[in-house]
């Protein structure tokens, strides 16, 4: 069946090809090629949203991505996506639209209330009514207005993108946007010229204007098989420029053709950074809506878009169409509709023009010196009302569509976003933007170059420019076709506003009227860019693209200034709505954040652990599949009976070289290296130039100028940057040589009172006797058959060693360690354990390395050097940073040893408990006592040893009474590391 | 422009081959003033240290330069660590060599896709006018550290070993549309060229 | 996004690069007193236009860069090592 509106063959349609679709549950047939626009037209569906604010019917006023109203919800296997332009969305079988915006139904919204209720609902509405009382705007207003306000609609959970995304990096010599003829023309010369080039265009199929004119059709072909000939220039049809980021880089959008997204495993959108050493812009020119009463009925139109419908899809937008325009170039699509067949009548505000003359002489029934004063109709134009300048004459003309034509705006949005100034052209009624030479060049209509020769000759000697400036010669190659010539034209008469009583909307999308416009004046939103905040004009996904000029005329009149004195809204990226999903690309799911693997990630996997994310890496937590603290208490407890391994290989590493290395090292730490002998290992801490501890490890001598830092887990990175700034920035003459060495080495503790026995068994060359190898020494060594390094530390407060090996061999290490320990029962401990291990014997980690403690804080102020400069030295000795009052790092108990404790748990008095005194920064059960321990920041916390506090977590409605302690809750004499 | 990135190959004909390459790695770094002795001490053992962003090829060794005054060296495997103490101890006072042979995996990419498959998540530019044969460059790809170069036999890529599998995962599923296959390892005397090995 | 042409490895995205801050701050000497140490600390400058910064580039060659970036333009005048003296373009001082 032919659907009413098909009239002829479109350039883009297959007629052989129909496509079936549902637009708001009823079943329609388009074509192959059809836009939803275009294929609802044909089926004569004029009605198709709600507009935002007062819900007035709205339909199909543009061709393209400019479209303001026609935006409805797409229903596809994974959920609705919400704000899909019909204008641009390609119709395919089984496709299931929704028109948006609308309570039950499209043809009857229950929210049209608004439309009547319009004069109390006036621009800036919302600001004012509900400013008091503060509670109601949660409570009252803002339910209210979410429901009845908004585009479309996102569920809920809207579910995993129903296609894969992808990024794509480009690089390009030149960026051409646009493919009409300024866009070819220049792609042309400047692939020509040997320059790699980049041919962006938003449509299906490049030519622009050009696809309108069939006298163009031998021109543009031969363009664009040249271009493909040419190895250098790559075409990107379909592919949306979204936006100028500065330095030459370039966001696009290009959505893949149905064969492509099927080889791509069903990728609907690329998202492409482009970077370009020049750009030209030859974005074509927008054509305007005029601002008259009833310009928002279903069948407005622009002019233009009716003349595309026609000619790319056969489709009539209507069969009675009255045309209002103040252009000659407008005509071109009355001459393409009454050239179909088509009854056309003109309303031209000029009194006479070179175009008017042709239509006349074409037979159509010009009205000159003439403005529309009002469409009427129901849900439809029906009937045009006219007026002559004059304001006698009137008439009513019959008409099933107004298509109007106020002129057309360069589009200027990429180069406002490069930085250019926009510059007022009274000869075409528009703003017209210049680029940096260094930036680019503006090309044809973009420039106010209007008419497809003039555009093709401006491309050309733009791309002429650039090529001698990217020192290239020029092409010699020639399309080999002439150019068509331009039809001489009258200049263009400026109108953007045609007053009456009923509303003239300058904003379709957020319904906005000349008259908010006139009002946000008054009171006093008089720059453009505080009128656009008072009325939303020139917002959301259309950006006021075809009405942002009518709205600053209107403003500009308000304020009797002229129209280039108030300017334009700055239009800011992206130039079309773009999903998420295309944003995030490829990093999403697994690929979100690169996942750090130990070396023996697979044997921890095989043995059971669970595995617990910490920054990037992945750490075994506990060698359990079960909840709960008895796993983690049994391998804590094999390290303080016997002996117990632990895979540290998380820990940053930094090997330090060079005849200054120990000077350095003696300003990066608070600690002093340069005593450290040959052999030995050494704590150190680290503070930040403000004083405050950055990170805190054990470094080793391994040579007179060859050192070893460790890292915490949690600031590797951050330690490396700020030794490599330092070193680079502050001491640029110590002769240092810094490398991460992180990944390199796989290191294990081996801990508990049997600890020296395992190790002894698997390190040769070594003696370990506490004489020969005591607390704190270092050494290399071979390590079941592989050269590593053995250094005696320890984390868990017991007897224990570190081995370090390249981390190719640690499966080989490892099992050698665990074969040696079997007879004493060693058992591997995960995180968890090694947590529990270090809170009982004081240590600190990042929980208290938190960037908000000092070293006096966690009682290691003896550690700073008296001597001598370091990173932080002056600051630390603020009076504040050693205040008795501050958070001091002290031990906490649950007084009845059934108490859990939490991390976070807020400590306070008892008589004053809404005053939080510190809060827990660690806890775990304990295995040397019942009951649980932890540390805690606590102001004054030293001062409060024997103290009791409460320690109160309102969220999980618990208070318990606990003691405060030393932190030092095992050992503190330091007996067993240096048993 | 090579093949465009929009019409991969048939999957029957792998447009991307992986290959891991068993090799050691070691990084020497000159102390100030001394990178033309390292240069000489180099030049010694048979290899010419390349000019930074360029990757040199001896028989059965390779050198990167990626960082001023700093080059990676890729040679056969030896008993663990053995490369490593050998630079040192040629290096003397001059300079500083460190064992990365089990910090950074190393891969062959070869295949008529390999700078498409990249450019999904590679910033450079790898077109072989502005990154030819010889070129070297460190830079970022899926989060994690890289370092390419443009050898005879394909890309080699280095990549830090904790995140080696991310970036494998990675690859596998961006490369899929264009078809990757795994090979067997290569050797680096294979990476250089070096048909004797 | 910030393309910086690093001295060593050529024209780069920004997102290789760690900011650093303020590189015309230099560190006192160890004995300046704590005045001094304050100001290098925590005195800035909310500079409207050409600002001299330290980029580290350590998706990179890990080198530190100095660069004369324009806080209002973004554009890059001029990039170097720790050691080269960069000032603003002649006449250009906003
Ligand atoms: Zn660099």
């Amino acid at each position: 069946m032919r659907a009413p509106g098909r009239i002829a063959r479109g350039l883009l349609t297959d007629p052989d090809r129909p496509v079936g679709f549902r637009f708001d549950g009823r079943s329609m047939q388009g074509l192959a090629g059809d836009t939803l626009a275009a294929a609802l037209l044909a089926n004569g569906q004029r009605l198709v949203a709600r507009s935002f604010k007062y819900h007035r019917p709205r339909g199909i006023v543009t061709a393209g991505p400019e479209e303001p109203c026609a935006l409805v919800d797409v229903i596809g296997v994974s959920g609705r996506e919400p704000n899909r332009l019909a204008t641009t969305l390609l119709l395919h079988e089984g496709l299931v639209a929704e028109s948006q915006n609308r309570w039950p139904s499209l043809r009857f919204d229950v929210l049209a209330v608004n439309d009547l209720m319009g004069r109390f609902l006036p621009a800036g509405f919302y600001y004012k009514t509900f400013m008091a009382p503060g509670w109601a705007w949660e409570r009252l207003y803002e339910p209210l207005i979410r429901r009845a306000a908004g585009l479309g609609r996102l569920e809920a959970i809207v579910g995993d993108h129903a296609a894969p995304a992808e990024t794509v990096h480009d690089h390009a010599d030149v960026l051409v946007v646009g493919a009409g003829t300024a866009g070819l023309a220049a792609a042309h010369r400047l692939g020509t010229s040997g320059l790699k080039v980049m041919l962006a265009d938003q449509d299906v199929v490049l030519g622009g204007g050009s696809l309108l004119d069939a006298r163009w059709s031998a021109w543009r072909e031969s363009l664009c098989a040249g271009l493909a000939g040419l190895a250098t220039v790559r075409c990107l049809p379909r592919t949306t420029v979204l936006g100028a980021y500065g330095h030459g880089v370039f966001g696009a959008l290009e959505t893949l053709s149905p064969p492509e997204a099927a080889r791509f495993d069903g990728l609907r959108e690329r998202l492409r950074i482009i970077r370009a050493r020049r750009v030209v812009c030859a974005t074509g020119a927008l054509e305007r809506l005029i601002a008259f009463p009833g310009n928002d009925l279903p069948g407005v139109m622009l002019a233009g878009a009716a003349h595309q419908y026609l000619r790319r899809y056969g489709v009539a937008v209507g069969r009675r169409p009255v045309f209002f325009l103040n252009s000659d170039e407008a005509y071109e699509a009355v001459f393409a509709l009454s050239g179909a067949g088509i009854e056309c009548a003109v309303v031209d505000v000029r009194e006479s023009s070179l175009a008017a003359e042709r239509a006349r002489a074409l037979g159509v029934e010009v009205h000159g010196g003439a403005v529309v004063e009002g469409a009427y109709g129901r849900d439809g134009v029906r009937a045009v009302r006219v007026v002559d300048v004059t304001g006698r004459a009137r008439r009513e003309l019959a008409a099933d569509c107004l298509l109007m034509s106020g002129g057309y705006s360069p589009a200027t949005t990429l180069a406002s976003q490069l930085g250019a100034r926009l510059t007022w052209q009274e000869a075409i009624a528009a703003f017209t933007a210049d680029l940096a030479p260094a930036i680019g060049q503006m090309a044809g209509a973009a420039r106010g170059v209007f008419g497809l020769a003039a555009a093709a000759r401006d491309g050309e000697s733009a791309a002429r420019t650039l090529a001698a400036q990217l020192a290239r010669p020029v092409g010699a190659a020639d399309p080999g076709v002439d150019l068509p010539p331009d039809a001489d034209v009258t200049p263009i008469a400026a109108l953007w506003e045609v007053r009456g009583p009923a509303k003239a909307f300058v904003d379709l999308q957020n319904d906005v009227t000349a008259a908010d416009v006139r009002l946000s004046c008054r009171e006093g939103y008089e720059h453009v860019e505080h009128m656009k905040r008072f009325t939303t004009h020139g917002m959301a996904t259309d950006q006021g693209r075809i009405g942002g000029l009518v709205g600053s005329a209107v403003l500009a009149q308000a304020r009797g200034v002229p129209l280039w004195q108030v300017g334009q809204t700055r239009p800011r990226p992206f130039a079309q709505p773009v999903p998420f999903a295309a944003l995030a690309g490829g990093e999403v799911r697994e690929h979100y954040r690169p996942k750090r693997r130990l070396p023996l990630h697979d044997w921890h996997e095989a043995a059971g652990a669970t595995f617990v994310s910490t920054g990037l890496w992945l750490r075994p937590l506990v060698y359990s599949p079960r909840q709960g603290w008895e796993a983690v208490l049994n391998e804590a407890r094999a390290v303080r009976r016997s002996v117990g391994i632990t895979d540290v290989s998380t820990l940053g590493k930094i090997d330090v070289q060079g005849p200054d290395a120990a000077r350095f090292l003696d300003f990066i730490y608070a600690s002093s290296f340069a005593t450290l002998a040959v052999g030995r290992a050494r704590y150190g801490i680290m503070l930040r130039e403000d004083g405050m501890l950055l990170d805190d490890g054990t470094t080793s001598r391994l040579a007179p100028e060859h050192f070893l830092v460790t890292t915490t887990t949690a600031n590797a990175t951050a330690t490396l940057e700020h030794m490599e700034f330092h070193l680079q920035a502050v001491w640029p003459r110590l002769d240092v040589l810094l490398t991460d060495v992180g990944d390199q080495w796989a290191q294990f503790a081996v801990a508990g009172p049997r600890s020296r026995e395992v190790v002894a068994a698997v390190v040769a060359g070594l003696e370990l006797s506490n004489e020969a190898f005591p607390f704190m020494a270092a050494s290399v060594a071979t390590i079941a058959g592989v050269a590593g390094r053995v250094f005696r530390i320890s984390f868990s407060g017991e007897l224990a060693y570190e081995l370090a090996v390249p981390a190719r061999h640690a499966l080989a290490v490892w099992s050698a360690v665990l074969e040696a320990g079997k007879r004493f029962g060693i058992a591997p401990y995960g995180l968890d354990a090694l947590n529990t291990l270090r809170i009982e014997k004081g240590h600190v980690t990042a929980a208290e390395l938190n960037g908000n403690t000092s070293a006096d804080d966690l009682g290691m102020q003896r550690m700073l050097k008296k001597h001598g400069d370091f990173i932080g030295r002056a600051l630390s000795q603020r009076p504040g940073l050693t205040a008795p009052e501050r958070l001091q790092l002290v031990g906490v108990r649950p007084l009845a040893r059934a108490h859990r404790l939490r991390n976070g748990l807020q400590l306070v008095a008892p008589e004053a408990r809404t005053t939080s005194l510190g809060y827990v920064t660690s806890s775990t059960p304990s295995v040397e006592s019942d009951g649980w321990v932890g540390l805690a920041l606590v102001a004054g916390g030293r001062r409060r040893l024997g103290q009791r506090l409460i320690g109160t977590s309102p969220v999980h409605d618990e208070a318990i009474e606990i003691e405060i302690v030393s932190p030092h809750m095992l050992d503190p004499e330091n007996l067993r590391v240096r048993a | 422009m090579s093949a465009p990135d929009s019409l991969p190959m048939p999957r029957a004909t792998p447009g991307i081959r992986l290959a891991s390459c068993a090799v050691d790695i070691v990084e020497i770094a000159a102390l100030h003033g001394r990178a033309p002795e390292l240069e000489n001490i180099a030049g010694a053992r048979g290899l010419d240290l390349p000019v930074l962003g360029r990757v040199a090829v001896a028989s059965g060794q390779l050198a990167l330069g990626v960082r001023p005054a700093r080059w990676l060296l890729l040679a056969r495997p030896a008993h663990s660590g053995a490369t490593a103490a050998r630079w040192q101890a040629a290096c003397g006072r001059a300079g500083a060599a460190v064992d990365l042979s089990s910090g950074l995996a190393a891969w062959r990419l070869a295949g008529p896709q390999v700078r498409d498959a990249l450019a999904r998540a590679c910033r450079l530019d790898l077109d072989p006018q502005v990154f030819p044969a010889g070129s070297a460059a460190a830079t970022v790809m899926a989060q994690v550290g890289v370092i390419l170069a443009v050898l005879p036999s394909g890309l080699l890529l280095l990549t830090p070993t904790s995140t080696a599998r991310h970036l494998r995962a990675w690859l596998a599923s961006t490369a899929k549309p264009f078809g990757l296959v795994s090979e067997a390892d290569v050797t680096v005397g294979v990476l250089s060229g070096d048909r004797a090995t | 996004m910030l393309r910086i042409p690093c001295p060593w490895c050529g024209e780069r995205d920004e997102t290789e690069f760690r900011y650093r801050g303020d590189a015309s701050k230099v560190r006192p000497a160890a004995d300046a007193g704590l005045a001094a140490f304050t100001a290098y600390v925590y005195e800035r400058d909310n500079h409207c236009g050409w600002h001299l910064e330290w980029w580290l580039h350590v998706g990179g060659c890990r080198r530190l860069l100095k660069v004369v970036r324009h806080t209002l333009s973004h554009e890059i005048h001029a990039v170097g090592g720790p050691e080269d003296q960069l000032s603003p373009p002649p006449g250009l001082t906003r």
